[in-house]
């Protein structure tokens, strides 16, 4: 179509494409060069490293091996005051000794790991039913249902950030650590479950009627039916609205910042980057290779999940 | 009804059950909780008292809330045209098959499904005024600029930081819907219109654009709805560009905090989110 016959088409597509996929991969590449650059490498344009500088990912990782600090000579001489009890001395010693915790990556990574994975795998049980029920049997209100669905997957998150604080407020939990983490955690399950609920019935609209009905017909009741027909039918679908679930939940910050803002031990890896890059321990090489591990699982599921992601996905339009 | 037909609603209903009560409580009653709210002074601790429409009158004399609303006009505009523009050349672009296509595919998928936080800081430093590319290229290889400048520090350049960064970002989507309207644009149209005299561009006004009509108004209404209530993209790049959400979370979350004033704001902003809705249901949904 676009005249790909002649040599001059040809370079013009081959320099188009080349054009597109930098645009594209641009940001990710001056994340992966910058976060292996040492610091008088900075300024430099090129994308290439002089030499490669592994500290910030084994410094992330806890790799490096912790450094003895010399405890300051003003703090020696409190030490050494004989007034002092030992439990005392000892936590000041360790204050000024401490230097494994600049940032507990490991930590953050493992709370965005269990919000999100949490968070996605109720997603994915609730929307299944619900899915399953709105898509396939037949009840008055159904329609009222399945559009209502429609509705509040558009709501965004803004909108419901004051009532959901308040009302979190009211009922006591916003002002305790695991109240707000438990507020967390059902607001990621309610962020997902419209997106899962949308895609899964769409899918679930497309396997034919005739196969559960044949193993009713074999003795099964309904629910057998859906546990032994439709579900393995639909096993690479549920892997994609998980992954996807998973995504919207690993990639939040709005509601982990009103809710877990001044709990830093729960604090998420977007909340936790987001506070480092302000922080004055920000420092190029460090909140970069941060960022890189923090992109790679999510390019690991998708490659994985882009094989099933051909079909059914674009329907209306995915979140985004 | 037959036993049998009550049978199946009632299962029906047991299985939506839980969906319902959770999307129930936790958006559509608080969605109702905020307009409450906002007639109310609401404190940070949950304290209120009743001020009537005293927070819209606060809000409506507010000229920071003009700003917030022509920067987000701005906003929508730059990114809905851009994101169609971009979608619609990628997908005239990889329409046919070549070698490779799977590969570019994958490659501009990406910065859709990465988490924002971690992209953020990618462009934040290509924007760096010290050691950014851009300002290399266009400052030092290209002359354009006299001299290097913070281009995300400064909120008049950072909206279109910005708005580029969501083109970027959500390009791939609007890429998605076209491309899967047109590839089935049947080859003999194109025939057809060949052997009427059209040449390329005509072709692309008269067989491409038309039958792609409905796809693109798509687009733009799913950029719109999307695109009103985008928080993470624009805060975490440049907290400094203000935006409507970004406005609303300063005032509810920020310096001299007003909820009551932020719950206006997310009733008014629901409004029109509503009437987006309401005509991407009409128009695309056709219910």
């Amino acid at each position: 179509m676009l005249g790909k016959k002649t040599i001059k088409g040809r370079i013009g597509f081959a320099i188009a494409i080349l054009l597109l996929v930098s645009f594209s991969l641009l940001p990710f590449a001056q994340i992966l060069s910058t976060s292996l650059k040492h610091q008088y490498d900075w300024g430099n344009p090129s994308l290439i490293p002089q030499s490669i500088n592994l500290d910030a990912y084994k410094e992330l990782l806890g790799l490096t091996e912790a450094e003895k600090v010399e405890i300051p000579a003003a703090i020696q001489k409190i030490l050494n005051n004989p007034k002092l009890s030992a439990d005392k001395k000892q936590a000041i010693a360790a204050k000024y000794t401490a230097n494994d915790n600049l940032f507990p990556f490991g930590k953050y990574m493992l709370n965005s790991v269990i919000f999100s994975v949490g968070a996605a795998s109720f997603s994915l049980v609730f929307s299944v039913m619900g899915a399953y029920s709105i898509s396939r049997l037949r009840f008055k209100g159904q329609v009222v249902i399945q559009r209502s669905i429609l509705f509040v997957y558009m709501v965004g998150g803004v909108l419901l950030m004051v009532p959901l604080y308040q009302m979190a407020m009211n009922v006591g939990l916003a002002s305790s650590l695991w109240g707000s983490a438990f507020c967390l955690f059902l607001i990621y399950i309610v962020q997902t479950l419209p997106v899962g609920m949308y895609m899964l019935g769409n899918y679930f609209r497309g396997i034919p009627f005739a196969l559960e009905e044949a193993a009713m017909m074999d003795g099964c009741s309904r629910k057998e039916a859906i546990i032994k027909v439709v579900l393995p039918l639909s096993l690479p679908m549920l892997a994609t609205v998980f992954i996807y679930c998973f995504i919207i939940g690993w990639n939040e910050y709005l509601f982990a910042s009103v809710f877990l803002k001044q709990y830093p031990e729960f604090h998420t890896l977007p909340l936790a980057l987001q506070e480092l890059f302000v922080s004055k321990n920000a420092i190029w090489d460090r909140i970069m290779a941060a960022s890189m591990l923090t992109l790679a699982p999510i390019v690991i599921c998708f490659l994985f999940a882009s094989r099933f992601m051909k079909g059914g996905k674009t329907d209306g339009g995915v979140k985004g | 009804m037959t036993p049998l037909e009550r049978a199946e609603a009632r299962f029906g209903w047991k299985l939506v059950a839980p969906t319902i009560a959770i999307l129930g409580l936790l958006i559509l009653y608080p969605l109702m909780y905020n307009v409450y709210l906002s007639f109310f002074d609401v404190q940070l601790n949950g304290s209120k008292t009743f001020v009537g429409i005293e927070n819209y009158i606060k809000l409506l004399s507010n000229s920071d809330y003009y700003s917030a609303i022509a920067t987000t006009s701005l906003y929508l505009l730059g990114t809905v045209v851009g994101t169609t523009l971009l979608g619609l050349a990628m997908a005239l672009l990889l329409r046919d098959p070549f070698m490779g296509r799977g590969l570019v595919n994958a490659a501009i998928m990406l910065p859709y499904v990465a988490p924002v936080i971690s992209v953020v800081f990618g462009w934040q430093f290509l924007f760096d005024p010290i050691s950014g590319v851009v300002n290399y290229l266009f400052v030092d290889l290209l002359g354009l600029w006299s001299e290097r400048s913070n281009l995300i520090g400064d909120p008049d350049s950072a909206l279109w930081v910005v708005v580029l960064f969501d083109i970027w970002k959500h390009a791939p989507i609007a890429y998605l819907l076209i491309l899967s309207k047109l590839v089935s644009v049947s080859r003999d149209q194109y025939e057809a219109a060949a052997i009427d005299g059209y040449g390329p561009i005509g072709r692309f006004f008269h067989v491409t654009l038309p039958e792609l009509y409905f796809v693109l108004a798509t687009v733009v209404l799913l950029r719109l709805i999307w695109n009103l209530n985008r928080f993470e993209d624009v805060y975490l790049l440049a907290p400094n560009v203000e935006t409507l959400p970004i406005f609303t979370y300063y005032q509810a979350f920020t310096g001299v905090i007003d909820q009551g004033l932020a719950a206006a704001t997310s009733v008014i902003q629901l409004g029109v989110l509503s009437i987006f809705i309401w005509f991407y249901i009409k128009k695309i949904m056709k219910w």
